[in-house]
Parts: structure tokens; sequence; C-alpha cells
């Protein structure tokens, strides 16, 4: 026990973690060789991909073209597209809604002319005297 | 005798890897292969997740080798780096491997306890020794994975308080206090 282990441990206890960890079955040995093949691969792998990259964020058109990828979903993100109402989808609403009034037009129009004359107001006279 | 050990000190291969010198990269994992993968399967308790998650620090020591700075021992940076890869393992998890289960890896997991032959017919009989030892083991396997790291890098690695703080990134009270919780968790599974 080298005297930097400062640990607070009775002798006792420091034995007890000490059996425990070397009562620990052992790992199944892998074969080294395999092992550093398939290490080497891996680093291999991960070289290139790191390579094509710093490539690739060498080119200035590269780096443009990011940050303008970049910008554009920023600017996105933050001012997303007013919804504005829809003009066109209310005036049909409308419409819809006086459907009948259109289909007799020409009647509402005589009507109109009518009423400008006074005519309608003063119908019950008119037939009064008729009468 | 002295420019021998000095030429191929852990810091001397590491500054060698940092200029990128295969084979300074191959001396090096030779030399710390069986410390890594074992340590990877202490934390990991499986074969294969100890394999990737070991190679997977030598990887971190060749990219990152230039940012050794010498401070404190190589052994202990790569402890660090190589504890943070087995803990990011263990939190992310592979639910995909749970799912199918391999061989190799039931052998693995199965506790100590499991593999012992079962207890004689005699209800008075103790536990053998090995057994006992293989409760305890267990039982450090059901301790935090801060706690089961700080008793690993102790006892089996022989780090001091003050390594394994610096390991963990976490204050040295700290491990003495993850040390301390987790003979009191063997003390509990000791009691009768």
């Amino acid at each position: 026990m080298t005297a930097e282990r400062r640990d607070d441990l009775t002798d006792a206890e420091r034995d007890l973690l000490a059996r425990v960890v070397a009562a620990a079955p052992p790992p199944p040995e892998p074969r080294w060789g395999e092992y550093r093949a398939e290490l080497r691969a891996r680093l291999d792998a991960r070289r290139s991909i790191g390579s094509r990259l710093r490539r690739w964020w060498a080119r200035p058109a590269s780096i443009a073209l990011s940050f303008a990828v970049a910008t554009a979903l920023l600017l996105f993100t933050l001012h997303p597209v007013e919804r504005r109402p829809d003009f066109a989808a209310l005036d049909e609403a409308m419409l819809g809604a006086r459907l009948d009034l259109l289909e007799h037009y020409h009647l509402v129009e005589r009507l109109d002319l009518l009423e400008n004359f006074e005519v309608i107001r003063r119908l019950d006279d008119v037939v009064s005297r008729e009468g | 005798m002295t420019d021998d050990r000095e030429a191929t000190s852990d810091e001397t291969l590491c500054r060698r890897i940092a200029a990128r010198d295969d084979a300074a990269f191959d001396v090096l994992v030779a030399r710390y292969q069986a410390r890594a993968y074992r340590l990877a399967w202490s934390l990991l308790r499986d074969v294969e997740d100890a394999r990737d998650a070991s190679q997977e620090a030598f990887i971190r020591i060749w990219e990152a080798a230039e940012r050794f700075r010498g401070d404190a021992r190589f052994s202990t940076w790569f402890y660090r780096i190589l504890v943070n890869v087995c803990l990011d393992h263990k939190r992310r998890g592979r639910w995909w491997t749970r799912l199918v289960s391999r061989d190799t890896d039931r052998e693995g997991d199965e506790s100590l306890v499991e593999r012992q032959p079962a207890p004689g017919p005699d209800p008075g009989d103790h536990a053998s020794e090995a057994q006992t030892m293989a409760r305890l083991w267990t039982a450090v396997h059901q301790l935090s994975a801060q706690q089961r790291a700080a008793v690993i890098l102790y006892a089996q690695e022989h780090l001091s308080t003050a390594e394994i703080a610096d390991v963990l990134k976490v204050a040295e009270p700290t491990v003495r206090v993850h040390l301390h919780r987790a003979v009191a968790a063997l003390r509990k599974e000791l009691a009768p």
C-alpha cells in the first residue's frame, strides 16, 4: 500500500476489496492478433473519414455552401413564413351563403329598381285604388 | 539503458503518436491492450462491449495524442479516456443486443453464483470462500457505475485515490466516499 493511497479504509476493508476483485472471473481472452488487426482497420476507417472531411472543408465552395444552408435553416427556424388569412376562401364562403340571391339576381335587380322609384312603399295604395 | 527506457516510455510514445508515428501506436497498443480490455470487461461485463470500448479508447488516444500535456502520467490519462468510453457505453446501452441473446455474452453475463455448484443437502453447510467472494463480486456490480469504477481502479488497477479522482473527474473525498459505500455494501452482503 503506497502512502499516496489516502483512502481512510482499514486494512481489513482494503483486504476485502482486494479479495473480491481477485475473485472476479478472468475475462475471456481475445486473440490479440485479431484484436489489433480489427483496431487497425477501425483506425484506418476513422482516418479516411477524417481526411475526407478535412479535404471537403478545405474548399472555399464547400464552406460557402455550408454557411448558406446553415443560414437558410436558421432564418427559416427563426422567422417562419407568416400565415396570412386566405381572402379568396373567405370570399367564396360569403358567396356560397348568398347563392339563393344570385340565382334570382334578375328579380333582385328589379326590386331594387322599384324601390328607387318608391313603388314598393306605395304598393298598397296602388292596389286599393285599382280595387 | 536509461535512453532506451526514455525512448519507449508511455509519454514518449504518446508524443510520437502525436507526430503520427504508426509504430509507436502499435507499441502502445501492445503494452496496454490486456489492461484496457480487462478494465473494460470489469466495467461492462460483456465481451463484445469490452472489445469495442477498449479499441475505441485506443482510437481516441490516436486522435487526441497531441492534447496530452504530460501533467499527469500517461496511464492516468489513458484510464480516464477508457473509463469515459465505458461509462458512455453503459449509459447509451445497446438495446438491440439485449433483444438478441448471444451465447458468448450469456456466458459472460452469468453471475458467478449461478455457475457455482448447487449447495449440498445439509442446510448447515457454510458457503465456501469462493462462493462468498463470487456473491460479493456480484454485489460490486450492483453499485453505481462510478462507485464500481472507483473500486475496480483501486483494487484491480492499484490506482491511488488522487489518480482515481483524476480519472473520474471528481474530488478526491468523493472517491473515498465511493470506496466507503462500496465496502459498506459488501459488508451488508456478508452479514448473515
